[in-house]
């Protein structure tokens, strides 16, 4: 069993809403090297370690361009890290493991536009449980419920608005019931108030499911908002600089929580210690 | 709605220069001002063309010029996606197989024609392989450009989801370049329709083309016209049949407007 520490004060955890144990992340000194292009290597990750407990929420923020999507790229599987490893409960991670589903930026690029809403969310799991179609139906309708959407599932991706198809592309990801859930920015691209929208479903969802949750994001109040740890990474080639407990109490309030002080400080903290290093001023 | 009258509006102003045409036509030809032996009167062709349709008599030809596009057109188009799929994925295979494909896209088909005819003679095989070597390039160069513009985020998705290599040539990857792939398809079906007539020309063994040349040979001149006259809209009945399976098959593509 693994020691859970910094687990969320809120415990909803039903049936289905126990975390899974084993399913402990941790990823060992990874760097990662690309062909630049005069042939030589360019480093994107120097070196990163990170331990994530079973249901934690992380989220890791750094400047554009700083091997963010990279590093949870490599601990997706989706690329192999060219040195250290990275590790799901026991098993090394080495290809895309069964219980870890990548939430990406770009919904309109992730959904597939020649299937229906429905069929969009099947395509999380169809293939692996050998479902009946009503049971394959009645689940694409719940994680489609979950996300306000119940209604939606025989439209396409296209004709829906940019915050429904993040939904979607939500409702998707949890529908393959994953131990861990990696974000790629997924807020990025809709409009402020639908980010706020989505935040408090991604949390709302987060606490009735207890996945393990890392979202790497360049939004540091975003960060600060969802997460339990904040862990701050430095330009390329990245490395973690600081590893910051945020310490809100859950459940946090679209409004209240980004007005309390201890938000505002750890904003302020965030905020100063990037942006000093924007100013390609001194490493801490 | 305007949109309905503009439509009208645009079908009108669209039949008014080919309708212009053809009275010019008619009276160039009535009053002499051309040989009415060249070029008959629009109406006399037309009632031409109707007694060909009336008796039947456009049947058999018209049957074996599409038996003989269809079948080389579809050979054409199935190889042209099965080494495009190989090409688009495979960077050996497209270096294998660019060069010869680079060297052999840009050569006019008809030119071929004498080589085949040596090796295949006057007949239907003849006919299949010319019209399946003038549709394989278009569907191949299209193929091989769908298949590498397939979105990575997409592939990545199905493999976050953990679907396998199959899965995901099936469920991504040929939907994906599908708009390509019928973009190429459609290029081809002009072309497959243009390399059969010339075959049967020709070759002299029937079908569409062999009755425009024939008629005009036996100075059956309405004739030869009336035949043009069913080829054209064999023409236009094909654009618009793939207008409409392309719009089923990538119906995507062209989401409509919000």
């Amino acid at each position: 069993m693994s020691v859970v520490t910094n687990f969320p004060s809120k415990k909803t955890g039903g049936a289905n809403g126990a975390p899974v144990a084993g399913s402990r992340l941790v990823v060992e000194q990874v760097g990662k090297n690309f062909l630049g292009p005069d042939g030589g290597a360019v480093s994107a990750i120097g070196s990163v370690s990170l331990d994530v407990a079973p249901g934690e929420f992380l989220a890791i923020v750094g400047p554009s361009g700083c091997g963010k999507s990279t590093l949870l790229q490599v601990i997706a599987g989706l690329m192999m890290p060219s040195s250290g490893k990275v590790r799901l409960g026991d098993q090394d991670v080495t290809g895309e493991p069964a219980h870890m589903v990548y939430l990406f930026q770009q919904y309109s690029k992730s959904l597939l536009p020649w299937m229906t809403v429905a069929n969009n969310v099947m395509f999380a799991f169809s293939h692996r449980l050998k479902l009946s179609g009503a049971a394959a139906q009645a689940r694409c309708r719940d994680y489609l419920a979950m996300v306000g959407l119940a209604d939606f599932g025989n439209h396409y991706p296209w004709q829906l608005s940019g915050g429904m198809q993040q939904r979607v592309a939500i409702a998707r990801a949890l529908a393959a019931e994953p131990r861990v859930l990696l974000m790629d920015e997924p807020f990025s691209s809709v409009d402020a108030l639908t980010r706020m929208d989505l935040h408090a479903l991604i949390l709302d969802l987060w606490s009735q499911k207890r996945f393990t949750a890392v979202l790497v994001t360049h939004d540091v109040d975003e960060a600060i908002f969802l997460a339990d740890r904040v862990a701050v990474l430095t330009h390329r080639p990245a490395t973690i600089s600081e590893v910051i407990e945020t310490k809100l109490p859950r459940p946090r309030h679209s409004i209240e929580t980004r007005e309390s002080p201890a938000f505002l400080a750890l904003r302020h903290r965030l905020l100063k210690y990037l942006l000093a290093r924007n100013d390609g001023g001194a490493h801490g | 709605m305007a949109s309905g009258r503009d439509r009208a509006t645009a079908v009108v102003l669209g039949i008014i220069v080919p309708l212009a045409g053809l009275v010019v036509l008619e009276i160039a030809s009535r009053s002499g001002w051309v040989n009415p032996t060249f070029l008959p009167p629009p109406t006399t062709i037309l009632a031409t063309f109707w007694g060909i349709i009336a008796s039947g008599g456009f049947a058999a030809p018209l049957a074996q010029t599409l038996l003989l596009l269809f079948t080389g057109y579809g050979i054409g188009c199935v190889a042209a996606i099965a080494l495009g799929i190989l090409m688009g994925s495979s960077g050996p295979v497209f270096n294998l197989f660019e060069p010869l494909t680079e060297l052999l896209r840009p050569l006019p088909k008809p030119a071929l024609l004498p080589a085949l005819i040596l090796f295949l003679g006057l007949g239907a095989r003849m006919e299949i392989t010319i019209v399946a070597l003038g549709c394989f390039f278009p569907v191949l160069i299209n193929t091989i450009q769908g298949v590498r513009a397939v979105e990575p985020t997409m592939i990545n998705t199905a493999r976050t989801f953990g679907h396998g290599t199959m899965a995901i040539w099936r469920r991504i990857l040929l939907p994906a370049s599908a708009p390509y792939i019928l973009a190429g398809m459609r290029i081809s079906l002009g072309l497959g329709l243009i390399l059969v007539v010339t075959a049967e020309m020709i070759a002299g063994s029937g079908g569409l083309g062999d009755s425009i040349l024939s008629a005009q040979r036996t100075f059956l001149v309405k004739e030869s016209y009336a035949w043009l006259v069913v080829l054209a809209l064999l023409g236009l009945l094909l654009t618009w049949l793939f207008t409409v399976v392309e719009r089923r098959l990538a119906f995507w593509n062209a989401p409509p407007i919000q």
